[in-house]
């Protein structure tokens, strides 16, 4: 093949490539509940065996209570994420600070129960990478396309929320 | 400079003193991998990454990846990687070279298992069938691409393979595989991990295999041809000290006989024995992820060099340590140093002691410096000291050991900067100095008499031999397509090599007798410079139902620049030709809960090979394709049973200069549990 060849099947290949269809990647609450049972277990002393999530929602908003409900299908009656097997029970947002039996909170989209976890010394993870770099929650995962993770290391350290190096080396830290 | 170097150093340690704690745990290559959904590796940078947002060129070939290969050895495996070339000399050995440049004995390519080197120094190649390791043990196979001398040190040139086995802290591994197959190739090897209390971990492994050489239809001397051979062992063991501490003790032996050519393209009938123990102290600090190891590599080859036995006695002992921390949100270090000692004997002609000694530091700096850009920057600084003892052959100039008393010192580096400004796109930018340093053989183990024509020559060593220094830019562009559940990415790269090697050569004398009784004499020169480019195409994606494909594409076009004075063909440096412009590989799977298929098809294109001879020669090596496969039925207990098949396009076929590669067949019955 000559030189000239090559750079045109080249850049006919990089066209495509940039052309080629891209669709939208829709938010999968079983696999962003995978990525976040898996993410808990880079916690120093963090939960192995059955560990129970509290699913924060706000009964007064529909999008914050259609995932909570995705979010219980599907955790069901137990969801194997790594180390843990996990356990869900809805949780009001404004019961939060009631709230007990639970390793961590899984905070739906538009809730904000920051300050009522951190009283608790409890890990919030959201969906929502918002909610980490506003500081309202711990963490946020997203398993689509790509796994994503953010820490806010603030709010880790005011639930005394430690990650192992080799973790915080491969996220997103804020 | 060295005092510079250390006061850097020492300021790196009161800027970790002064970090914040970094609590760190082992790397769990599992774990990490079911969490990103991805591979991750420490062989960019030291670091863990993930393998979508590592600074260099890399592929990573995991263990289901192996399995399905059907292959049974590495250089087959590696063969159906973007850009890798492989030159398949006989049954059991191969020279593997990342986007060109292969050769007998290739020098460019550093081979290491969990990072401890299996490429033998002394002559500067991989003997692959010498390494310890069983395929069905293997986790994934880190393939870097271009020079990564900023982490690895000399030799990391033209890319790295690092071999990443089961870690017996993390992974349960159990398993016996049996394998028989055409040409009388018989295989089994059995791989076992066991766990005693909470604190102490293992996994042993051990191999053995056996099988016919290719039918030599060539003109090969049937002297120069043995039956390839090899048994290996391996043990691998963990130790938790503390809750944060970990002593992880490796132990690995081989004894080896192959069919392999070497650097003068003359076959030989070589056999290895190798033996190599290692031990690494981890431990997760305040001060950062802490690592102390120390390994030593034992090698006993005997070849025929020149139609003379030698025998060579290489001992390689490594020191490192070394420090990886984070600082704040956005940066990650590493700093580290190495010490090693190098040394082997002289051969065919005995009485002489060549060794170096190697003092290095290095550091990596990765920076985050948005969401969506990231720069790394890496640098390694080697010293090494080169020395000689013992006598010299009758006939050679008179100089004494002193003129091997000799320093070279050379700095390499690795930048790189990733930006993904959507999380299906990813573009790379890099740079990269890589340290190809002269071998010990290069330097002076060698010495041999010869007969050239009428006349009586000696050759040796050239400690005055320069490194050939390898500078490599890439620009890459990855995509995802979620919609169609693939990926496709792009890379343009251009790379330089300064004071290639040349081999000695009848056709040209070196030195000429200085007085009466001496010989002339043929040595290792730095021959010029050659300069490479090419684009690299890759595709990969699932489709419902169980399939899998993939397709890749590489070009490549290396130009010579000779030295005054100076060939490239009679100096078996003629990589312009001897490089194919183009490589690629299809593949195409399918999976269900019992049954497993695959294909895999690989084209080189048109390229020209060495040819042992009086005086050296090239012939034509006509573009071939060849087709792989394997098809497996799992039942019940975890026993599978395949039937696989290499090279099955002829029943014989010419990739190389050597022996005519044959279609070989085999069926492996394995249980794991």
């Amino acid at each position: 093949m000559s030189k000239r060849n090559t750079r045109g099947a080249v850049a006919l290949c990089a066209l495509t490539l940039v052309a080629a269809p891209l669709s939208v990647a829709h938010a999968d609450a079983a696999k962003d509940i995978q990525v976040a049972g898996r993410a808990l277990t880079f916690l120093e002393n963090g939960p192995t065996g059955k560990a129970t999530l509290g699913v924060v929602f706000d009964p007064s908003k529909p999008a914050s209570v259609a995932e909570k409900n995705a979010v219980m299908a599907a955790i069901g009656g137990g969801m194997s994420a790594g180390a843990v097997t996990l356990t869900a029970k809805p949780v009001e947002a404004s019961a939060v600070s009631g709230v007990s039996g639970v390793a961590a909170l899984y905070v739906t989209t538009g809730v904000n129960v920051g300050a009522a976890a951190k009283a608790k010394k409890l890990i919030t993870i959201g969906s929502d990478t918002s909610c980490a770099t506003s500081g309202n929650c711990v963490m946020s995962v997203s398993a689509d396309p790509k796994v994503e993770i953010v820490v806010n290391r603030a709010a880790a350290a005011s639930v005394g929320a430690v990650f192992k190096a080799a973790f915080r080396m491969m996220i997103r830290e804020v | 400079m060295k005092k510079t170097l250390l006061a850097g150093v020492s300021a790196s340690f009161l800027t970790v003193l002064a970090a914040s704690a970094a609590h760190a745990q082992s790397i769990d290559y599992g774990a990490m991998e079911q969490l990103f959904n991805e591979p991750v590796t420490t062989s960019a940078t030291g670091s863990p990454q993930r393998s979508t947002e590592v600074p260099v060129a890399m592929e990573i070939i995991s263990a289901d990846d192996i399995k399905r290969s059907g292959a049974v050895d590495l250089p087959t495996i590696l063969s159906r990687v973007a850009g890798l070339d492989v030159l398949n000399w006989g049954a059991g050995a191969s020279d593997v070279s990342v986007r060109g440049y292969d050769q007998a004995m290739s020098p460019r390519l550093l081979v290491l298992i969990n990072g401890r080197q299996v490429y033998l120094d002394h002559y500067g190649y991989t003997a692959w069938a010498t390494l310890p390791v069983q395929l069905s043990e293997i986790r994934q196979i880190e393939v870097v691409k271009g020079p990564n001398s900023a982490l690895f040190g000399f030799n990391a040139v033209g890319g790295v393979v690092n071999i990443i086995t089961q870690n017996p802290k993390f992974d349960s591994a159990g398993s016996i595989n049996l394998t028989g197959g055409t040409n009388g190739y018989g295989e089994l090897s059995i791989v076992k991990s066991v766990k005693l209390g909470d604190r102490f971990f293992a996994r042993l492994s051990a191999g053995a295999a056996q099988m016919d050489e290719y039918k030599n239809t060539t003109t090969v001397p049937a002297s120069a041809l043995t039956d390839p051979a090899r048994v290996t062992a391996n043990i691998d063991t963990i130790t938790q000290l503390t809750d944060k501490t970990e002593l992880r003790v490796e132990g690995a032996w081989s004894n080896v006989q192959v069919s392999e050519v070497v650097s003068n393209y003359d076959y030989s009938p070589s056999k290895y024995v190798t033996t190599s123990v290692k031990a690494t102290l981890a431990s997760d600090t305040k001060l950062g992820m802490l690592q102390a190891s120390v390994y030593q590599t034992n090698l006993t080859a005997k070849q025929i060099v020149v139609r003379q036995p030698a025998r060579f006695e290489n001992k390689i002992t490594v020191a490192s340590v070394q420090d990886l921390f984070k600082i704040g949100a956005k940066h990650t270090f590493r700093i580290g140093g190495e010490y090693r000692e190098n040394e082997v004997n002289t051969a065919p002609l005995a009485g002489g002691e060549v060794r170096y000694k190697v003092a290095a530091v290095s550091g990596m700096w990765n920076w985050a410096i948005s969401d969506k850009l990231a720069l790394t920057v890496a640098g390694r600084y080697d010293s090494l000291d080169l020395s000689r003892e013992g006598t010299f052959p009758a006939g050679y100039p008179p100089v004494g050991n002193d003129y091997w008393d000799r320093s070279i010192e050379e700095a390499s580096y690795n930048a790189g900067l990733v930006y993904r400004p959507t999380q299906a796109d990813s573009f790379k930018l890099t740079a990269a100095r890589g340290v190809q340093v002269p071998t010990l053989v290069d330097l002076g183990a060698v010495q041999l008499r010869a007969t050239a024509g009428p006349f009586t020559v000696g050759v040796i060593g050239n400690p005055g031999l320069a490194p050939s220094i390898v500078t490599n830019y890439e620009v890459g562009y990855e995509r995802t397509l979620p919609g169609l559940n693939a990926k496709a990415g792009v890379s343009v790269f251009t790379q330089k090599t300064e004071d290639v090697k040349g081999q000695p050569t009848s056709s040209q004398i070196d030195m000429m007798p200085a007085g009466p009784g001496i010989l002339p004499l043929l040595s290792y020169r730095n021959i010029g410079d050659s300069k490479m480019w090419g684009v690299e195409l890759t595709a990969s994606g699932k489709i419902t139902g169980g399939y899998r494909w993939s397709g890749d594409w590489t070009f490549t076009d290396v130009d010579n620049e000779a030295a005054a004075g100076f060939s490239p063909l009679i100096r078996l440096a003629d990589f312009s030709a001897t490089t194919p412009e183009v490589r690629g590989n299809v593949s195409f799977g399918w999976s269900n809960a019992d049954w497993s298929a695959d294909v895999f098809a690989h084209y080189t294109g048109d390229h020209k090979g060495y040819i042992s001879a009086a005086a050296p020669a090239l012939v034509d090596i006509d573009g071939y394709v060849t087709l792989g496969g394997r098809v497996a039925r799992s039942f019940d207990h975890g026993i599978t049973l395949a039937v696989s098949g290499q090279n099955l396009t002829e029943s014989r076929q010419r990739q190389t200069s050597g022996l005519e590669v044959e279609r070989r067949a085999f069926v492996t019955l394995s249980k794991t549990w």
